[in-house]
C-alpha cells in the first residue's frame, strides 16, 4: 500500500516538479549585481572572461555531469549538449589554459558555495534560491 | 618506243619529305603554341587547386581556432598555427581576436615571393553563436613551392605531347610512303618499261583497285588503248592512201584523155602519156636538157584560141572548154576538146579528148543542113546563114535576084515529082552556067531560087545578064519521060540591090519578092527592079488590110438597101442589102477595092455572116411595120460551102424569125464554076429549106445556058452593064432581049440591073422583064429612109402604071 502511494505522489509530483522547477542563476548578494545577461552568463560560465560589472572576479560554479540540472542548463544556456560542452572544455585543457568552473558536488553545496563566496555564482532550482542568494539570471525554457 | 630518262630527282622532291614537312611545321606550331597554353591552363589550375587546398585545410582546424579565439586562449590557438605550418605549401599562420594578434606562427626561411597572391584569410565565428565573430585566420601559401610543382608537371605535359607529335610524324610518313609513294614508284617504273604501241596494259598495284591511284592506271590504260586504236587507224589510212594514189597513176598514165597540169603562163608542169600522144609534143625522154614545154608548142591551128581559154578560166575561176584544131603532119589535122580547170594556185588543169569524129559529123551535118539537098545550092538557111554577119559597114555591095517559075506547080502535079525534079535541076544548071564563080547560089524554096552576084550594084549593068537569063530559062526544057518531052515555061525575076534595098538578107528578099510579084503580074518584062513604089503599094494595102479589120471588130460596115421593083404589077417588092464601108479618114471605101481583101485576109466568112443577120433582122423589122417585102444578101464564092453553110443561114432565119422566102441569096456565075458540085449541093440545100437563089451579073462571065440548067435557080440578074448600053436597036438590047426569053422559057425569073432612064423602064416592060432595080427608082440607102422611099416608089409606079397602060 505504501508502495503504492509513493509511486501515486511521484507520478504525481513529476509533472509538477518539471514544470515548476525552473532553473535561475544565483549570486552572492556582495557580488554587486542585480542582474546578468545571457551573453555574460554564456562568457563566465564558458571561460571567456571571469570579471563581473562590479570589479568582483566571477567564480561560477558547475554541478556534476550527472546532475539533471547541468544538462539543462547548458541546453537552455547555449543550446549545446553535454558532450559538446565537455569536448570543448578538453580542448582548452588539453591545449590552453583557461580554466572550467569549480565543481560542486550537489545543488545545496552550490548554494552553500555562493553564500559563502562574493564571487562565486550558480544555477539551481528556484526553490533553492533562498535568501542567503540573489537570483540574477533566469534561464527560460 | 624507247624509254626517255627520267631526270633524277633529289630525296627532297619526293612526296613523303614533302607531306613530313608540312606535317612536321603544322604539328610543331601547334605543339608549341599547344605547349604554351597547357602551362597556362597548368599554372591555373595548380593555384586554384593550392587555394582549394588551403581552404580545406582552414576547414580542418577552423572549430578548434575559433574555439581559442573564443576563449581568447593563445595557447591553444599557436598549437593550431602550428599545426598548420606542418603541411609544406603553407608558409605562416596568423590568428586575430578583436584585431589583435592572438598567434603567430611562420618557416624561419620563409620567402613571400609573391606580394600579388593575396593569403587566405578565414572569419572565425562564436561556437555558441553562429552569427557572431570572434576572431579571423589568415594563411600565406608557400607559392615557390607550389610553383615549383606547377613546372614539373607542365614539362611532363609538353613532353608527353612532343612524344605524340613525333609518333604521328612518324605515322603519317609511313603511311604516305606505303600507301601513296610506294605504289606511284611502282606504277612509274612500271610504265617506263611498257611499250604503249604493243597494247599492253598496266597493272593495278594490289590493294589499289579501288582508290585513286587504281582509277590513274585505269585512266592510263584507256589512253594507251586510245593511242593504239589511233595509230591502227593511222597505219591504214596512210595504207589506203598508198593504194589510192597508185589507182590514181594507174588512172593517170592508162587515161585515153590527156591530162596535163600547166602554170598560169601555160608552161607544162605534168602531164601522161595520152597527152603527148594526143598533141604530137616530144615524149620527155626524148626532150634533152631543159627544154621548156609549153602548151602553146602543139602545132595548134590558132595557138590563141590556147592563151584564151587559159585566161578566160583563170579569170573566171571555173572551167572553160573549147574544141581547138591541131595541125598534122600530113594534113591529117585532129580536133582536140581542151577543158581546163584553176587549180587555185595560179596553175591549172587540163583534158584533152579527141573530137575530130564528131566535130567531122557536125560540119558535115551542119552543111546538110544549109544545103538543098537536089540541087547542092545553098537552101534558105544557107543564104540566111552565109550572109548572117554581113554588115554595111564592109561596104559590100550585091545584087539579089529572085527567080520563080511560072506554071512549075502545074507540071509537078501533073507529071509528078520526078519530072519536078528533073525539071528543077535543068533549071540549076542553067543558072549555074548563067552566074559568075563569085556569085551566091540557093534554092529558097519548091521553085524558088536566089541568086547574090557580087559586087553588082548599077541596073544597067545588071540588066543584060538578067535579060540573057530568064531568056535562057524561058527555052523549052528537053526531059526524058518515058518519052521525049518538051516542056516550056516561063521565069520571073525580081532584083534588089544592097544596100539600096534593103541592109539584111530578109528584107533583100522581101524587096526582090515585091518586084518578082510586080513583074509576074505586068506580064511585059520576065524581070524587075525593086522599086520603092512597089513598097509603097504594099503598105497602102496592108494599112487598108488593118483598117478593114477593125471595121469589123468596130462595126464600121454598114447596109444600105436598094429597092426591088415589079415593073408588071408597079410596085416595091423587094431590096438587095449592099455592104457599105465609111472609113473614118479615108472616106467612102468601094466594096470592089474591100470585099476582095477581106476574102484574101480570110475576114468574109465573118463578114458575110454579119450581112446576113443584119438583113434578116431588117427584113423582119419591116414586115412587122407592114412592108411586107423581100431582101436579097449577096454570097461571096470564099462563103462557099463552109463559111457560110446552109445550116447557119437557117438557124440566122430562125434566130430573127424571117421566113425562108424574106430572103434570097445572090451569087455570081464564076462561085458555080469553081467546084461544080460543092456549088449544086449547097444552093439545093438551101433552096429545099425555102429559100430563093439568083444568079448576079449575068451576062460577064462564062453566061452558059448549061449552068442555068445544071443549077436550080429561081432569078437571074442582069447585069447593068447591058442595061445601061441598051437603045432601041443594038446587040445589047438583043441579048437582054434573048436572055428573057431564055429565062422565061427555063421558067426564071429576070430582074433587071442598073434602070436608070423611063426608056430604059419601058423597053424591058415591053421585053416581058419582070422586075428591075436602079436609080431610076433609088439609089441604095440606108434602112431608116427604106420605109419613105418605099412610099414614094409605089406612088410613083402607080401613076407610071396608069401612063403605060394608056399609051398601050
Amino acid at each position: 500500500m505504501r508502495a503504492f502511494i509513493s509511486l501515486l505522489i511521484l507520478f504525481l509530483a513529476l509533472p509538477l516538479s518539471a514544470a515548476a522547477a525552473d532553473l535561475v542563476l544565483i549570486a552572492n548578494p556582495k557580488a554587486g549585481i542585480a542582474h546578468l545577461t545571457q551573453d555574460d552568463v554564456t562568457n563566465i560560465y564558458l571561460g571567456r572572461y571571469r570579471r563581473l560589472t562590479s570589479g568582483v572576479t566571477a567564480e561560477p560554479i558547475d554541478l556534476p555531469n550527472e546532475s539533471e540540472f547541468k544538462a539543462r542548463f547548458y541546453r537552455q544556456l547555449v543550446s549545446k549538449s553535454l558532450p559538446e560542452i565537455n569536448a570543448y572544455w578538453s580542448r582548452l585543457i588539453f591545449a590552453g589554459k583557461t580554466q572550467p568552473p569549480q565543481l560542486a558536488g550537489s545543488a545545496e553545496e552550490a548554494v552553500r558555495m555562493v553564500a559563502r563566496r562574493p564571487g562565486a555564482l550558480a544555477y539551481v532550482e528556484r526553490p533553492h534560491a533562498d535568501a542567503r542568494v540573489v537570483v540574477v539570471f533566469e534561464l527560460a525554457n | 618506243m624507247k624509254n626517255t630518262a627520267s631526270p633524277r630527282r633529289s630525296w627532297w622532291q619526293g612526296i613523303v619529305f614533302r607531306s613530313l614537312a608540312a606535317v612536321g611545321i603544322v604539328t610543331f606550331l601547334l605543339g608549341g603554341l599547344s605547349s604554351v597554353a597547357i602551362r597556362q591552363t597548368v599554372a591555373d589550375q595548380m593555384h586554384l587547386q593550392a587555394i582549394e587546398r588551403l581552404g580545406e585545410l582552414l576547414d580542418t582546424v577552423e572549430s578548434t581556432a575559433s574555439v581559442a579565439c573564443f576563449a581568447s586562449d593563445e595557447q591553444l590557438a599557436r598549437e593550431v598555427a602550428l599545426g598548420l605550418l606542418r603541411n609544406r605549401e603553407v608558409q605562416r599562420v596568423v590568428i586575430f581576436v578583436g584585431g589583435k594578434e592572438l598567434a603567430r606562427a611562420e618557416r624561419a626561411t620563409a620567402i613571400v615571393s609573391d606580394p600579388a597572391q593575396a593569403p587566405v584569410r578565414r572569419t572565425l565565428n562564436s561556437p555558441f553563436k553562429k552569427d557572431e565573430a570572434v576572431g579571423e585566420i589568415q594563411l600565406d601559401a608557400d607559392w615557390d613551392a607550389i610553383f615549383l610543382h606547377v613546372e614539373k608537371n607542365g614539362r611532363l605535359a609538353i613532353l608527353l605531347l612532343m612524344a605524340q607529335l613525333v609518333l604521328v610524324i612518324v605515322g603519317t610518313g609511313g603511311m604516305v610512303f606505303m600507301v601513296v609513294v610506294r605504289p606511284i614508284k611502282a606504277t612509274s617504273d612500271r610504265l617506263h618499261r611498257l611499250d604503249a604501241t604493243s597494247g599492253k596494259q598496266l597493272r593495278t598495284p594490289d590493294g589499289h583497285e579501288h582508290t585513286e591511284i587504281g582509277r590513274l592506271v585505269d585512266d592510263i590504260n584507256e589512253l594507251t588503248g586510245r593511242l593504239v586504236t589511233t595509230l591502227n587507224q593511222e597505219r591504214e589510212l596512210r595504207r589506203q592512201q598508198e593504194i589510192d594514189q597508185r589507182k590514181y597513176y594507174d588512172l593517170f598514165d592508162n587515161a585515153s584523155s590527156g591530162i596535163f597540169v600547166a602554170d598560169a603562163t601555160g608552161r607544162l608542169i605534168s602531164w601522161n602519156p595520152a597527152f603527148v600522144a594526143l598533141t604530137w609534143l616530144p615524149n620527155p625522154d626524148q626532150v634533152t636538157g631543159d627544154t621548156p614545154r609549153q602548151l602553146a608548142d602543139a602545132r595548134w591551128a590558132n595557138v590563141d584560141q590556147v592563151a584564151a581559154l587559159l585566161r578566160c578560166s583563170l579569170a573566171k575561176h571555173a572551167p572553160c572548154g573549147d574544141d581547138l584544131l591541131l595541125k598534122g603532119n600530113r594534113g591529117d589535122d585532129r580536133w582536140l576538146h581542151m577543158a581546163i580547170t584553176p587549180l587555185g594556185d595560179g596553175s591549172v588543169q587540163g583534158t584533152i579528148t579527141d573530137v575530130t569524129t564528131r566535130k567531122r559529123e557536125e560540119i558535115s551535118a551542119r552543111r546538110l543542113a544549109i544545103t538543098d539537098s537536089l540541087t547542092g545550092f545553098a537552101n534558105r538557111e544557107g543564104l540566111l546563114q552565109e550572109f548572117l554577119e554581113f554588115d554595111l559597114a564592109t561596104d559590100q555591095r550585091f545584087a539579089l535576084v529572085m527567080i520563080d517559075l511560072d506554071g512549075f506547080k502545074k507540071i509537078n502535079d501533073s507529071l509528078g515529082f520526078p519530072v519536078g525534079d528533073k525539071l528543077l535541076l535543068e533549071v540549076a544548071v542553067r543558072i549555074r552556067t548563067a552566074g559568075q564563080p563569085s556569085d551566091f547560089l540557093a534554092r529558097i524554096g519548091g521553085d524558088e531560087f536566089v541568086m547574090v552576084l557580087e559586087g553588082e550594084e548599077r541596073e544597067e549593068l545588071v540588066t543584060p545578064r538578067i535579060a540573057a537569063l530568064a531568056e535562057h530559062l524561058a527555052e523549052p526544057y528537053g526531059l526524058e519521060h518515058g518519052q521525049t518531052t518538051a516542056l516550056s515555061l516561063s521565069a520571073s525575076l525580081g532584083v534588089a540591090f544592097c544596100p539600096r534595098d534593103g541592109s539584111d538578107i530578109p528584107q533583100l528578099l522581101r524587096s526582090a519578092e515585091l518586084a518578082l510579084n510586080s513583074a509576074r503580074q505586068t506580064n511585059s518584062h520576065y524581070y524587075q527592079f525593086f522599086d520603092p513604089t512597089l513598097q509603097t503599094a504594099v503598105e497602102h494595102r496592108r494599112r487598108i488590110e488593118d483598117d478593114l479589120r477593125q471595121a469589123v471588130a468596130s462595126q464600121d460596115l454598114y447596109l444600105v438597101f436598094q429597092p426591088i421593083v415589079d415593073i408588071h404589077a408597079g410596085r416595091l417588092v423587094g431590096a438587095e442589102a449592099l455592104l457599105r464601108w465609111q472609113h473614118a479618114e479615108r472616106g467612102f471605101v468601094s466594096p470592089d477595092v474591100f470585099i476582095p481583101l477581106a476574102e484574101q485576109i480570110g475576114l468574109i466568112g465573118e463578114i458575110g455572116l454579119r450581112v446576113l443577120d443584119q438583113a434578116c433582122a431588117q427584113v423582119a423589122t419591116w414586115r412587122q411595120g407592114g412592108l411586107d417585102i423581100y431582101v436579097s444578101v449577096n454570097v461571096s464564092g470564099r462563103q462557099i460551102p463552109d463559111e457560110l453553110t446552109p445550116e447557119m443561114v437557117v438557124a440566122t432565119l430562125q434566130r430573127r424569125g424571117v421566113p425562108p422566102l424574106a430572103i434570097a441569096i445572090e451569087i455570081t456565075e464564076g462561085v458555080l464554076m469553081d467546084n461544080v458540085a460543092v456549088a449544086q449541093r449547097w444552093i439545093e440545100s438551101l433552096r429545099s429549106a425555102g429559100l430563093r437563089i439568083y444568079l448576079d451579073d449575068f451576062g460577064t462571065g462564062y453566061s452558059s445556058l448549061s449552068y442555068l440548067k445544071r443549077f436550080p435557080m429561081d432569078t437571074v440578074k442582069v447585069d447593068k452593064s447591058f442595061i445601061r448600053d441598051m437603045n432601041a436597036d443594038n446587040n445589047d438590047r438583043t441579048l437582054v432581049d434573048a436572055i428573057i426569053t431564055m429565062a422565061r422559057s427555063l421558067g426564071l425569073k429576070v430582074v433587071a440591073e442598073g434602070i436608070e432612064e423611063s426608056s430604059q423602064l419601058d423597053l424591058l416592060r415591053e421585053m416581058g422583064c419582070g422586075y428591075g432595080q436602079g436609080y431610076l427608082f433609088s439609089r441604095p440607102i440606108p434602112a431608116a429612109d427604106f420605109v419613105v422611099t418605099a412610099a414614094r416608089i409605089n406612088a410613083e409606079l402607080a401613076a407610071w402604071h396608069d401612063t403605060a397602060i394608056l399609051s398601050r
